[in-house]
């Protein structure tokens, strides 16, 4: 029954944005579904909120193996809310924390990323085959043309940088989006049609 | 005690990029045509228009994306274009926040009359949807607990026909979802601002005119810098870009000649 039900709201709701797109005297409903999508989301956010604090609280409570890390979670999610609740403006603990806190953090792990990628390159980055040396002719192009370092050396760097972009990588990306969009319509159907049932979950 | 081969790597890196911030180089550089048509597009906005700006990035990119968001501020206050600013991203909205308060401080425009800030909204899809409806309506509230229907600037703004241009500063997908829900259902002019790892995900869209500007990343952002004749934070980090790049490039053909060294042994 559970199952019928699901089916049935999947198709419907799939079918009228389908065609609400065609016809505008359905803008009201349009609007109202649009309301519903976001607190839908919403709710299924405060889920995994919950989980997520119930599962480290869990882990600190029988001290399990990295209760530590599980611990700092834990006073992430609550400082922040917690905090938040005193205002957001720039003079606020909420504002102090983020930029003090929360964006260092972030940057110093998203910057680790140019010393491994130095450390790849000059263990991994071997011109191997035909292939392999095209690849890496392509990336000392692109990666001098970007840089004012790469115009000093030729000045036709940044043009042929650009041209590798505009034509070969544009030809590769348009063909993988194609691909995306057919197989996005494909799949979209089957959820629609009740063909692809995986997100049901369990029998009930 | 010997040193890994990865450690003179990392330190390399290091030393190439504290160096040039330390020590600024000031290499000179070619302006990239993408941004020089950004600047056009912009110029050819009426003063009085309003421009939606997407702070859609997360946290850990902020060093690529302040300055591609700063410039963009500084160029659409000082042509006395408007700003309605939002995040589709959790992280983006303090950051998004902090750039146009301190932009519009810069340049004396007043809040809710120049600019507003509407902050965050979760699920990305039914947000720039609903935009296409009524701002006001997704965003019943700004950043700072207003109610948006009684804000001056949203009381002439009700939906993406009275917005001139939808800039998206993302470090992501984002962009993409303002081409295929605002671009497409709505017909809104969508621009992007991208890190120069997300660029060339875009070009199609670029190439194709779905996105009527593109700015790629760092470079783009000093290239735009140059164009206003406004140095900022983008032609200081662009030394330390080059020297890095090189380094990098640098430790590739070390380690080809390495290897075919080996080979032939």
């Amino acid at each position: 029954m559970t199952r019928r039900l699901v089916f049935w709201i999947t198709l419907s709701f799939g079918v009228f944005m389908l065609f609400q797109f065609f016809i505008p005297v359905v803008g009201g409903a349009y609007r109202k579904v649009l309301d519903w999508m976001q607190v839908i989301y919403l709710s299924s956010l405060l889920v995994g909120v919950i989980a997520l604090g119930l599962q480290h609280l869990r882990k600190v409570s029988t001290l399990s193996s990295g209760w530590g890390y599980s611990l700092v979670t834990v006073a992430g999610l609550v400082a922040m809310p917690v905090a938040a609740f005193w205002g957001t403006g720039e003079s606020s603990v909420f504002f102090w924390l983020f930029n003090n806190m929360q964006v260092p953090m972030q940057s110093t792990v998203f910057s680790l990323l140019a010393f491994f990628v130095a450390s790849a390159a000059f263990r991994g980055f071997r011109a191997r085959s035909l292939p392999a040396f095209l690849l890496l002719v392509s990336a000392a192009i692109v990666m001098l043309g970007r840089v004012p370092i790469g115009t000093k050396l030729y000045f036709d760097f940044p043009a042929w940088s650009q041209a590798l972009l505009d034509i070969p990588s544009v030809a590769a990306r348009r063909g993988i989006l194609i691909g995306i969009g057919l197989g996005s319509v494909a799949t979209s159907l089957r959820v629609i049609l009740g063909i692809e049932r995986g997100f049901f979950g369990r029998k009930v | 005690m010997r040193l890994p081969r990865r450690a003179f790597a990392f330190l390399a890196v290091f030393a190439a990029v504290t160096f040039p911030l330390l020590h600024p180089l000031n290499i000179s550089d070619r302006v990239s045509p993408e941004a020089v048509k950004f600047k056009a597009l912009i110029d050819s906005i009426p003063a009085g228009s309003v421009v939606m700006v997407s702070f859609d990035h997360e946290a850990s990119t902020v060093a690529e994306v302040r300055p591609l968001a700063t410039v963009l501020a500084r160029h659409l206050f000082s042509r006395d274009v408007k700003i309605i600013g939002l995040s589709l991203f959790a992280e983006g909205t303090a950051i998004g926040n902090q750039v146009l308060s301190l932009v519009a401080e810069e340049y004396g425009k007043k809040y809710g009359q120049d600019w507003v800030f509407l902050g965050f909204r979760p699920q990305f899809q039914a947000a720039i949807l609903g935009m296409g409806e009524s701002i006001t309506n997704v965003f019943p509230r700004d950043y700072y607990g207003k109610t948006t229907s009684e804000l001056p600037l949203l009381k002439e703004v009700f939906n993406y026909s009275q917005i001139a241009l939808v800039v998206s500063v993302a470090d992501g997908d984002l962009g993409y979802a303002w081409v295929d829900y605002a671009y497409t259902r709505y017909h809104a002019r969508v621009s992007a601002m991208l890190t120069a790892v997300m660029v060339a995900s875009y070009m199609p869209l670029y190439a194709s005119g779905q996105l009527s500007g593109l700015v790629n990343g760092l470079k783009g952002a000093a290239d735009y810098e140059r164009l206003l004749d406004k140095p900022g934070a983008a032609i200081r980090s662009m030394d330390a870009q080059s020297m890095a790049h090189a380094v990098i490039l640098l430790l590739i053909l070390g380690g080809n000649a390495a290897y075919w060294w080996g080979r032939k042994k």
